[in-house]
């Protein structure tokens, strides 16, 4: 089963089902943007592209491949990002990415996109055992759904922003030690 | 900069959080602060994170595809 089959849902405006897709889609289209990361801000360009897949999904046609809708997801996040450089005037980037965030997009399964079940229960341990306050600030930015800012959010739990960040990244870095110490191969970003 | 003051903007340009706009995209703040290596950094972390959140949470949403989600509800 591939991602296009959330699709006869999307297509009624089921906004749960296109994130359900969104669950499959991100990490693919986000890698799909690696090679701008030093001169765009991808977070940015990839919300904006996922917001213009669900714009566009009602008149995508498939091609009989899997993943269509994937596969057009890169292609916008792509030509989001080429034209944020023109406009922005920065400099071009290798194009080496497509490809291989195509290829890559033909080979993921809506069964298996999920997050992995043994990588779930492990970092719930790991969660629930972190120390109070840096919990406290994982728990907060996870149930702001990416819509308050690190000021507001600081605020909001009596921390200076600075201390919020500082916690953040203890966090962070406690979460990839505990993951390591489970036997879970961790990737460099987590624990940098 | 100091180093400290660095790690903030990178751990701050890692998160989810995207100032709203109706036309152009809006770029976190602190973005044009960092230079090129550490613009890649905040990348690596952002996409580590978004893994992480995805696990912890219920639907597997990550924070970006619960902006996302929010963009669309109009929330």
């Amino acid at each position: 089963m591939d991602l296009d089959a959330h699709l006869p849902a999307i297509l009624t405006g089921d906004t749960r089902a296109f994130g359900r897709w969104m669950a499959g889609a991100e990490g693919t289209m986000r890698d799909s943007l690696r090679s701008f990361a030093s001169v765009l801000d991808v977070e940015s360009v990839l919300q904006e592209a996922l917001l213009r897949v669900w714009q566009v999904a009602p008149r995508f046609v498939a091609d009989g491949r899997p993943n269509g809708l994937l596969r057009l997801g890169i292609r916008i996040a792509r030509n989001l990002a080429v034209s944020e450089l023109r406009r922005t005037k920065s400099r071009p980037v290798p194009e080496e990415d497509l490809e291989r965030a195509l290829a890559q997009a033909e080979a993921v399964d809506a069964g298996e996109s999920g997050p992995d079940p043994l990588l779930r229960e492990v970092l719930a341990k790991c969660h629930d055992r972190l120390p109070e306050k840096p919990r406290q600030v994982i728990g907060i930015r996870l149930s702001s759904e990416g819509g308050r800012s690190d000021d507001e959010l600081a605020s909001l739990v009596g921390m200076r922003v600075n201390t919020f960040l500082q916690n953040f990244t203890r966090a962070r870095r406690m979460l990839a030690d505990c993951l390591k110490k489970h036997g879970i191969l961790v990737e460099e970003g987590l624990e940098s | 900069m100091t180093p400290e003051e660095e790690e903030i903007l990178i751990e701050q340009v890692a998160g989810a959080y995207r100032p709203r706009a109706r036309e152009e995209l809006r770029y976190h703040p602190a973005w044009h602060d960092l230079g090129e290596a550490e613009r890649v950094r905040a990348y690596e972390i952002a996409r580590s994170m978004r893994k992480v959140e995805a696990a912890l949470d219920a639907d597997g949403m990550s924070t970006t595809a619960r902006a996302v989600l929010a963009r669309i509800e109009g929330r």
